[in-house]
């Protein structure tokens, strides 16, 4: 497991097939708001313990009710009003006259929004965009003060290297770090798994990650760093936020990475990364246990072959113990 | 506390035809998808007919053809649109065919679909009431290792079935649950949220077998139908137009003497020109469930009537469960949603019932007379997923948490834990 040439093959081809972090079940559910009223009133959570609800009724059909409620912060980072900095800025330049943003919100969740689907605009096209980016919401909220910041960066109007670290939440009680300077802004991810087996692929991924960028040629793309302890640029940042048991990765954003367009990409990018590195771990780990499934059966299969040479007398008895492993014959046996 | 016992656990009940999943509280699942993984097997063939290939090659292509699938409705229009894409039904009659396709399957349901962290939430998944133990090791396995839930419980579909009817009516965990899915039909008596094992009855006949005599009776008409889409059409025209009848003769002469009012139209799409095509819906509207009740128009393997299988399954329990199980006949998957599919199947039921009745009576010569049987099949509007429905609701009772494998003793004791699974309060 600890062979870093699985991990790249493992990862590369992720990388082709890419992976979008808006969430599914909204966009089910305002295709089919639009496609006939429906009456709905639902709960779930995702990826970083953020939770939802969604309320619709038959009586006003068009007007959707959306709540979110964000992963808990940790002290040191800054909230308003139970959300990022800029939030409210965030999701009045995204969504503009499509919602209404509720005060206070549902019992229970930092944000409430008020959905009018007759406000979306005729363009199909622009729809589609503007549905997308509903179903994006938590990236458009948790995202807000990296935005604010970059577009500082972009407009090259920060005024002097205070070189004060800013911590933004990302997961429960968990933050990650920037640091805003005039020409650049470093942002440093400290990484943490909770099973001991994601805890090895992911470092092997990242390593792997930071490497890949390094030979790929993606000069335009932000400088990465990986190392197994806190960089420099966490100096006087709280205890807990230095230990990480993936270790540290650090982007380094220059104002070319957040000109114009770039600016939404980079800030989706940088604010799921987490996420983003997570699914890869979830789903080497899937890919290579098929793989040592595949390569049991094979190995039984040769026993297979290779038993009718040794005894053939005591057959049942020997197919008996490898029951468990072949589990067709498995069922045959026990139905 | 546990910090997942907070979050909704996740509900998924894998069927033959299709998946349904979502989170513990709600009324329905976020998603139905179509069982199903389409998988690029291209990189293999490449691979192998390259002169060049080595073993790495062979090795990236394998990884490639393993990381390169989809599932439900995407996989159905990849394998369609290209030659590249194969199909591969990881549940087949009610039981795991396919464990690589089902983990695959898996995966995409929780990353793509539900977007949740696995680790984050306890599962509840479903299995046929015939699946072998080794089968639930196999689950157990995929979900520890791989997804590292922190808990699971598996739950036998028609237990989960009974649960939701439970909770619309009354306390009544003992019942027959009559489950008519895409590949396989159980009729399975519960007693106190126990499954009577020895008294199961299960039916070769299910949806998919409605579906491939409908595509029949429609091809022997000679309908003008792409092939390649006929049998789509024809599942579609079954889950829109057919209905059960209570007579097949008078139904015969309904539709012959107004046709105009019986026969409906479908129209299409073809697949390869992209030009419009219309058919006629006519007979196959009742004969389609009638399979049911006649299985003889269908199989000449398989003949005996669902009603006369279910009655037989309640005489075959325990004697003093019986008025109890006759009492509470509970519809589950989407098999039966044909319009009036209950009130034939109560009716023919209460048929066979009050004949032995009477029978008895007459050999006992007239003298005792025994208090007449109440015999009710129920049906409720989320029918076509009241086993998801039941999942749902259990996995919110805080006693579900408890009865739960948790990966703790899964990592003491193995996977041979998941084999045997609670009954927990709250089903009874
Ligand atoms: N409205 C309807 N009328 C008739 N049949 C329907 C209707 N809706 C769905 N079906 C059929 O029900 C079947 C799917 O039912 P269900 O989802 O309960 O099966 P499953 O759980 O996938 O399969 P199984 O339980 O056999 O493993 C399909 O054959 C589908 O065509
Ligand atoms: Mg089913």
């Amino acid at each position: 497991m600890r062979d870093k040439s699985i991990i790249k093959q493992v990862s590369e081809p992720y990388k082709r097939f890419g992976y979008t972090f808006d969430s599914t079940t909204i966009r089910l559910i305002l295709l089919r708001s639009l496609d006939k009223g429906v009456e709905l009133d639902y709960h779930w959570v995702e990826f970083d313990d953020v939770r939802y609800h969604i309320q619709v009724s038959m009586k006003n059909p068009q007007h959707l009710l959306v709540s979110v409620s964000l992963p808990t912060p940790p002290p040191e980072t800054v909230f308003m009003g139970g959300l990022p900095f800029g939030a409210i800025e965030a999701i009045k330049s995204a969504y503009g006259v499509l919602v209404q943003i509720l005060d206070p919100p549902r019992d229970g969740f930092n944000l409430t929004l008020k959905l009018n689907l007759s406000k979306l605009p005729p363009d199909e096209e622009y729809k589609q965009a503007l549905l997308v980016k509903v179903a994006s919401v938590r990236e458009v909220v948790l995202g807000a003060p990296l935005r604010v910041i970059l577009k500082h960066l972009a407009s090259r109007t920060v005024s002097s290297n205070i070189d004060q670290l800013v911590a933004l939440v990302h997961r429960p009680k968990e933050s990650f770090f920037l640091v805003p300077q005039v020409d650049k802004v470093t942002v440093v991810f400290p990484m943490r798994f909770n099973d001991s087996i994601d805890i090895v692929l992911a470092t092997s991924f990242l390593q792997e990650f930071v490497e890949a960028r390094r030979t790929a040629g993606l000069h335009n793309a932000p400088s990465c760093l990986w190392s197994s302890t806190p960089p420099l640029e966490l100096e006087g940042a709280p205890a807990e936020a230095l230990s990480a048991n993936a270790g540290f990765v650090t982007f380094v954003i220059f104002p070319r990475h957040v000109e114009g367009k770039k600016l939404d990409r980079t800030v989706s990018s940088l604010s799921t990364f987490h996420a983003y590195v997570s699914y890869h771990v979830k789903c080497s780990e899937g890919f290579m246990h098929t793989r040592m499934r595949r390569r049991v059966e094979s190995l039984i299969q040769a026993l297979g072959r290779a038993k009718p040479d040794m005894e053939n007398g005591k057959k049942g008895v020997q197919s008996r113990s490898f029951k468990r492993l072949s589990l067709k014959d498995g069922r045959t046996n026990s139905n | 506390m546990d910090p997942a016992a907070s979050r909704p656990a996740v509900v998924i009940d894998n069927g033959s035809g299709y998946t349904k999943m979502g989170f513990a509280g709600n009324v329905e699942p976020c998603f139905i998808v179509p069982t199903v993984v389409a998988v690029n097997e291209s990189f293999l063939n490449q691979s192998r007919s390259s002169s060049k290939a080595n073993w790495l090659s062979q090795y990236n292509a394998g990884v490639m053809a393993d990381l390169d699938f989809f599932i439900g409705e995407e996989a159905l229009a990849r394998s369609r649109s290209s030659s590249t894409y194969n199909l591969s039904y990881p549940i087949r009659h009610g039981q795991v065919d396919n464990w690589d396709a089902m983990e695959r399957f898996w995966q995409h349901c929780i990353f793509n679909y539900l977007r949740c962290d696995p680790e984050d939430h306890y599962f509840l998944l479903t299995e046929s009431p015939l699946t072998a133990p080794e089968s639930r090791e196999y689950t157990g396995e995929i979900m520890f290792e791989t997804f590292n839930v922190p808990g699971l419980y598996i739950a036998v579909n028609s237990v989960l079935a009974l649960a939701a009817g439970y909770t619309t009516s009354k306390c009544e965990m003992t019942g027959v649950v009559v489950d008519v899915g895409d590949g396989a039909t159980h009729v399975v008596p519960v007693a106190d949220g126990y499954v009577i094992g020895s008294s199961i009855k299960s039916i070769p006949i299910a949806g998919k077998d409605i579906t491939l005599f409908i595509q029949r009776l429609m091809r022997e008409r000679g309908e003008n139908i792409p092939p390649e889409d006929s049998f789509d059409v024809a599942r579609k025209v079954k889950e829109t137009y057919c209905y059960t009848c209570s007579d097949i003769v008078k139904e015969f002469n309904k539709h012959d003497k107004e046709p105009s009012k019986y026969i409906k139209h479908w129209r299409g799409i073809k697949p390869k020109t992209g030009a419009p095509y219309s058919c006629d819906v006519g007979y196959e509207r009742f004969l389609g469930p009638e399979v049911f009740f006649n299985p003889e128009i269908y199989s000449t393997e398989f003949t005996t009537p669902l009603p006369a299988v279910i009655d037989k399954c309640i005489q075959s329990a325990p004697i003093d469960t019986r008025r109890a199980l006759y009492k509470n006949i509970v519809l589950s998957g989407g098999s039966t949603m044909f319009k009036d599919f209950h009130r034939r199947l109560q009716r023919d039921i209460k048929k066979i019932v009050d004949a032995r009745v009477l029978a008895s009576e007459a050999r006992l010569g007239g003298e005792i007379k025994s208090q007449p049987v109440e015999v009710n099949v129920v049906s409720h509007p989320i029918q076509r997923f009241a086993v998801w429905f039941g999942g749902s609701v259990l996995a919110s009772t805080p006693e579900f948490f408890a009865a739960c494998h948790t990966k703790a003793e899964y990592e003491e004791y193995g996977a041979s834990i998941c084999r045997t699974n609670p009954v927990f309060k709250g089903m009874y």
